[in-house]
């Protein structure tokens, strides 16, 4: 690899690590991110993981997320805070830019400088690199499958194949979606072979004939590590079993059982052109314009000096492929966009340097890049917003049932009230939502010892501090034990009462008062 | 040199060697008391007084059941209705009009000009860019001066109502001081928590609508109105649509 390359790549890691890195305690834990934080507390403190096939994804954040702190010797759990858990999902972000060198030699040295730098700006992919979520990883595991088997196909060393085997198990112990990214690949492969055999003359070395004991040891080495993770490390037999079970659900929920039912549009709206009444116009129209012009250029074989036309053309039939089945799916939410949205960067940076080549005048070739240039600019600024500026804000494409940024005070209004009952952290909290609808607040509790949760009113709903969803329409305070202190909102359109039993909270207003000047 | 130390060891003799012992052990376990007491002690005082025979009742308390994804709100979804009773009609003289229009509106944000203060009277009672007025974050006023000592039957104002939304902290004080400090009345105030340091208030707080928040003034005499909040559950800003003041000139 170059110089220019190599410095390349490390100014999308810097750029990269500029835009997912700061204020990231700022965005109020999703209801998912709690989710997954709870969960690792079980893992953390008891050394205990199992898979549930219903809900929840595989093992792999979890188990990630330990080795990640045994690695930095981190705190006990109630010492945890969000950018402790995001870091896992940055550093997977990060990686997917450290990833690409393996395919240089497919991609073109420019296009992969190119990739690397819309990698490290695009607003979807930056705001994603922050969601302590599955989704990032099992994107990064993707790549390393695909990448792995490139260089398989470019020397048959076994270790390659090795490698994407694995990478391939860490995919499905990651999210079980990965079988819509492992059938776009087949089909790519299938697709792109019958290309090379029927239309066009393969370019540079015949292509690799895959060795059968080599596939064998792929597929095993796939197995051990998906029976590893989903058996925790052979603690539950019944893991291995419920990988192939979780298919079930998954298939119930596509079918209509599910509140994230959404149009084939949903996605691409997102994409290339967003905007809610009194927000900022958002689009990343200038990846998929140029994503556009790379499959373009792969079908007509223009501009692609120094890339290898069939494996951009196996990466173009992958992402139009696993793109139409994430259109077509009825189940959608935000962040699954992120598997066919890489491929669409892939071929970004090989449009992108066909686009920069075509005009025979460098002049004009001067003037494409420089264009290129702002529209990066462009990009990079909205990556900043979305991840920074409007990271909790439904003006953002990226937002998805977020968590409002007024719960925070709902959380410091009940930690100021432990630290004035003579119970502490002990001190007895109720928290009363229909549906268990109280999330992320198990995670902003962690450090009260006595939190009681209810999806229905229990018959004695009494306590110092009743946290009590407005659904239950209740007026706790009617007689006069409790004072009433107001309303949080937890997403939009849902809130909370904070009820406190009427002597804590008067200890509480004089601690108040006597802080005052 | 092992063997001179071993017969230096057994050399000394038993009673002398068991009482060395004991001072040792008897020192570690002074060392250690301190330790132990204190142990015991920070549990004696976690655990509450106790009669004989009684104990603190355990209640096993429910855990978090996990969910999936919540649903994701749809912008530009109608509030729906909170109350479907509408508010009580307040019955005042015949004579009472809205005094607010074409009066002096200053506020606490100094970045509020006169000009975008003016909506504030302008009839325009719908949320939007055009009829709002935003306060910077923080716990902001706005001020009326009616320009003589009125006589105030009724308050009624909007903040943002486009979306579900509770404003924090909203108070309603009317004085014949401009700057509030003399004979400051509250006729409102669900700032339950003395945030703006005005007293705690014992109203509740309540979610916005269309139909704007209706304080009760009983004819007091006050030449000025003082509304003030603190930001909403929306967001951080200070958004007020429309404010109407019901009176009539003192007699």
């Amino acid at each position: 690899m170059s110089r220019a390359v190599t410095l390349g790549l490390l100014l999308a890691v810097v750029v990269a690590l500029a835009l997912r890195c700061p204020q990231l305690d700022e965005r109020p834990m999703h209801n998912d991110e709690a989710v997954n934080a709870i969960k690792f507390r079980t893992l953390l403190e008891t050394g205990a993981y199992r898979y549930d096939p219903n809900e929840f994804h595989g093992p792999t954040l979890s188990y990630l997320t330990l080795a990640l702190a045994k690695f930095t010797s981190a705190p006990g759990f109630v010492d945890f805070t969000e950018a402790r858990f995001r870091v896992l999902t940055i550093v997977f972000g990060v990686g997917l830019i450290l990833l690409l060198p393996l395919v240089a030699d497919g991609l073109g040295r420019w296009a992969t400088v190119v990739a690397a730098l819309l990698t490290a700006i695009s607003p979807a992919m930056v705001f994603y690199s922050r969601y302590y979520i599955h989704e990032m990883l099992l994107v990064f595991f993707t790549f390393l499958a695909l990448a792995a088997g490139w260089r398989y196909t470019q020397n048959r060393k076994i270790s390659w194949a090795l490698l994407a085997g694995a990478a391939v198990g860490l995919m499905q112990a990651t999210k079980e979606t990965f079988v819509l990214t492992l059938a776009a690949a087949v089909a790519a492969l299938v697709l792109n072979t019958l290309w090379i055999r029927k239309v066009a003359a393969p370019s540079g070395s015949p292509p690799c004939k895959l060795c059968p004991k080599h596939l064998l040891a792929a597929l095993g080495v796939w197995m051990v590590v998906a029976l590893i993770l989903f058996s925790s490390f052979f603690t539950n037999a019944a893991g291995p079993l419920d990988a192939v079970r979780t298919y079930m659900p998954w298939l119930h929920r596509n079918a209509g059982a599910s509140p994230h039912i959404h149009g084939w549009s949903f996605y691409l709206e997102r994409l290339a052109f967003f905007h809610t009444k009194g927000g900022p116009v958002w689009s990343e129209g200038l990846i998929l314009g140029l994503a556009i012009v790379g499959i373009f250029a792969v079908f007509a074989r223009k501009g692609l000096q120094g890339a290898n036309a069939d494996f951009i053309r196996f990466i173009a039939f992958y992402t139009i492929i696993l793109t139409g089945i994430y259109s077509v799916l009825a189940y959608k939410t935000p962040w699954c966009l992120l598997n066919f949205w890489h491929g669409m960067i892939l071929l970004a940076g090989v449009g992108a340097v066909a686009l920069v080549r075509w005009p025979r005048r460098e002049w004009m070739q001067v003037s494409v890049a420089a264009m290129l240039l702002i529209g990066a600019d462009q990009l990079a600024k909205q990556a900043w917003r979305a991840g920074v500026t409007f990271a909790a804000d439904r003006q953002n494409p990226y937002v998805y049932a977020q968590t409002s940024p007024d719960i925070l005070n709902l959380v410091d209004q009940v930690n100021a009230l432990s630290k004035v009952s003579p119970d502490g952290h002990e001190m007895l909290v109720k928290v009363l939502a229909p549906d268990s609808d109280f999330w992320p607040l198990p995670w902003y509790f962690r450090g009260l010892d006595r939190v009681g949760w209810w999806a229905e009113m229990p018959t004695d709903p009494l306590a110092p501090v009743m946290v009590v969803s407005t659904q239950f329409h209740t007026a706790l305070d009617v007689d006069k034990t409790h004072v009433m202190v107001g309303f949080f909102q937890l997403r939009p359109q849902t809130f909370f009462e904070l009820y406190v039993r009427s002597d804590l909270w008067h200890a509480y207003l004089e601690s108040v008062k006597s802080r005052q000047p | 040199m092992v063997n001179a130390q071993k017969h230096m060891l057994t050399n000394i003799s038993s009673p002398v060697l068991h009482r060395r012992l004991a001072l040792c052990v008897g020192l570690v376990a002074l060392a250690l008391s301190p330790v132990v007491a204190t142990n015991s002690f920070a549990d004696d005082a976690a655990k509450p007084a106790v009669a004989k025979g009684m104990k603190p009742l355990e209640i096993k308390l429910p855990p978090p059941a996990f969910v999936g994804t919540p649903k994701d709100a749809p912008a530009g979804t109608n509030i729906e209705p909170l109350s479907d009773k509408p508010r009580p009609l307040l019955i005042v003289p015949d004579d009472v009009v809205n005094l607010a229009p074409g009066k002096t509106i200053t506020s606490s944000d100094t970045n509020a000009t006169a000009k975008v203060l003016a909506k504030l009277t302008d009839g325009l009672k719908e949320t939007s860019d055009s009829t709002s007025v935003l306060l910077r974050k923080g716990v902001q006023y706005v001020q009326f001066d009616l320009g003589s000592v009125d006589e105030i039957y009724a308050i009624v104002f909007w903040h943002a109502h486009d979306a579900p939304k509770v404003f924090h902290d909203v108070i309603v004080q009317v004085s014949e001081d401009p700057g509030f400090k003399d004979k400051a009345h509250t006729l409102f105030n669900n700032d339950v928590g003395n945030v703006a340091g005005l007293g705690a208030g014992t109203d509740r707080e309540y979610f916005e609508t269309n139909e704007g928040r209706l304080v009760d003034a009983k004819g007091i005499k006050a030449r000025y109105v003082r509304l003030y909040s603190q930001g909403s559950t929306d967001g951080r800003m200070n958004e007020y649509t429309e404010v109407e003041i019901y009176g009539r000139p003192a007699k």
